[in-house]
């Protein structure tokens, strides 16, 4: 940040060399431009920011950001995501994935997050397909969805990621869509800014795998800014009682942001650090408690 | 919504030539994202004319840009990307892989189509005499520049007759 407050970066310096590969028309693109605005908007130098993903189409954008990236492997995002957290507390850490990383084989990591509330953001690029391995069911994929993995229909009730957040109490909750890239990135910035852990879910249609219903035009009919029906996102059960229209309508905007954000866990590690560090033993004395004289 | 935060009875003369000049740029950065996208997919007729577009667009950022820069010099800037989304720029998913040239220009008629609406609807709500003229000048140049996608899918010989679907792989069940 400039001393005008201004940020200094502009969108630009946050893109790679790499080009994307995904395929043309694909909803990430617009994703990664939102986290670029959204980054610049922040001002954090690219050296401040360490973006980790998992495997999948989506899985491939820390790539494409000039920023500290590790593409890891599939489903733990999260969790390599918190280590780095907890050992560079300094550093700006944003996950990213997609539906099936993140709620299917990495589901189970999202609640321990949550509840420790560690000061990270989580992108979910939700296209209800497993795009990268060429259309198979995902686990927000519509019961009934003709796939190569359920030729006569899903018989599965598709997880709702917004409400399964909420459920498990995490304290920033929004959605975005290429529908509106000015909102995702107002999104994303807000909820880098939260100080705990912030779950954006961004509804980004599969143009090669996708049903038509799941692409921008159709997306655009069922669009409904969460501002402009006057949604108070400070109330936790009016957002998940939004939350529900999931799969029918389009929530843009920020379901919940806790307006009273408990410490995250970093401060509370380091509190306990500074507690045990006055009757710790010094350092060159340590060995000797191990040792019978 | 293609506006937030502007509301365009009270817009001025300035606000106005900041918009236009942003939604040129937005339409600009949009469809080089197009070319590249075709490009690395090896499309490169779409990729040339997505090229084309650009320079179209960056050419009337430029002229409106000017035209900015002699009535209210260095004056700071109001209007921000942030107000604005997708006024002329083609939405994400207007491009494909492997798109025929017909289908990058009609990509593009379309857009220039959804400027004009756009011009056009703001058109009643405008108080400012000199803001209207301009928003009728830019509605009129979003006609011609169709009339321009028009005469260039006219110069194109018959498609191929393949659709997006004789591409795509079969699914592979795991």
């Amino acid at each position: 940040m400039s001393l005008s407050g201004i940020s200094e970066y502009q969108p630009k310096d946050y893109k790679s060399d790499l080009k994307p590969i995904w395929c043309p028309g694909c909803g990430d693109y617009s994703v990664v431009q939102g986290i670029y605005r959204a980054l610049a908007a922040i001002g954090r130098p690219p050296h401040e920011i360490a973006f980790i993903s998992g495997i999948g189409c989506s899985s491939r954008i820390p790539g494409y950001t000039t920023a500290y990236g590790f593409n890891t492997v599939h489903g733990r995002a999260l969790p390599i995501a918190q280590g780095i957290k907890l050992a560079n507390p300094d550093l700006l850490v944003l996950a990213a994935g997609g539906d099936g990383d993140g709620f299917s084989i990495g589901g189970g990591h999202i609640a321990h997050l949550i509840r420790r509330n560690m000061d990270i953001t989580y992108i979910v690029m939700d296209n209800q397909i497993y795009g990268l391995t060429k259309g198979q069911l995902s686990p927000t994929s519509p019961k009934g969805r003709n796939t190569c993995t359920s030729r006569l229909g899903s018989l599965e009730e598709p997880v709702n990621p917004l409400l399964y957040v909420l459920a498990y109490g995490a304290g920033f909750v929004a959605q975005a869509a290429p529908t509106d890239l000015a909102g995702m990135a107002a999104v994303i910035e807000e909820a880098i800014r939260y100080p705990g852990f912030a779950f954006v879910n961004i509804q980004s249609p599969c143009v090669t795998y996708g049903e038509e219903a799941q692409q921008v035009k159709h997306l655009k009919t069922i669009a409904e800014s969460l501002e402009s029906i006057g949604h108070n996102p400070a109330d936790r059960l009016a957002a998940m009682d939004l939350a529900q229209d999931y799969g029918n309508k389009l929530h843009l905007g920020v379901f919940y942001r806790n307006p009273e954000p408990p410490p995250t866990y970093g401060d509370l590690v380091k509190e306990r650090q500074i507690l045990m560090a006055k009757d710790a033993v010094p350092r060159e004395r340590i060995l000797d408690l191990f040792i019978k004289h | 919504m293609a506006l937030r935060g502007i509301d365009p009875a009270k817009q001025s003369m300035m606000d106005a030539l900041d918009l236009a000049i942003l939604v040129e740029e937005e339409a600009q950065e949009r469809y080089l994202e197009f070319a590249l996208q075709m490009e690395q997919h090896r499309t490169f007729e779409a990729a040339r004319f997505f090229r084309q577009m650009v320079e179209n667009e960056a050419k009337h950022g430029r002229e409106l840009a000017e035209r900015r820069v002699q009535r209210f010099g260095a004056a700071p800037r109001t209007v921000t990307r942030a107000m604005l989304f997708d006024v002329e720029a083609p939405d994400y998913d207007a491009a494909r892989a492997f798109m025929t040239p017909r289908q990058a220009m009609e990509a593009a008629l379309a857009c220039e189509v959804k400027a004009q609406v756009f011009f056009d609807g703001a058109l009643p709500m405008l108080k400012d005499g000199e803001v209207h003229a301009l928003f009728e000048e830019l509605r009129d140049e979003e006609i011609q520049h169709q009339a321009l996608v028009r005469a260039e899918l006219d110069k194109l010989g018959p498609d191929s007759g393949l659709s997006d679907e004789d591409f795509v792989d079969e699914p592979a069940a795991q």
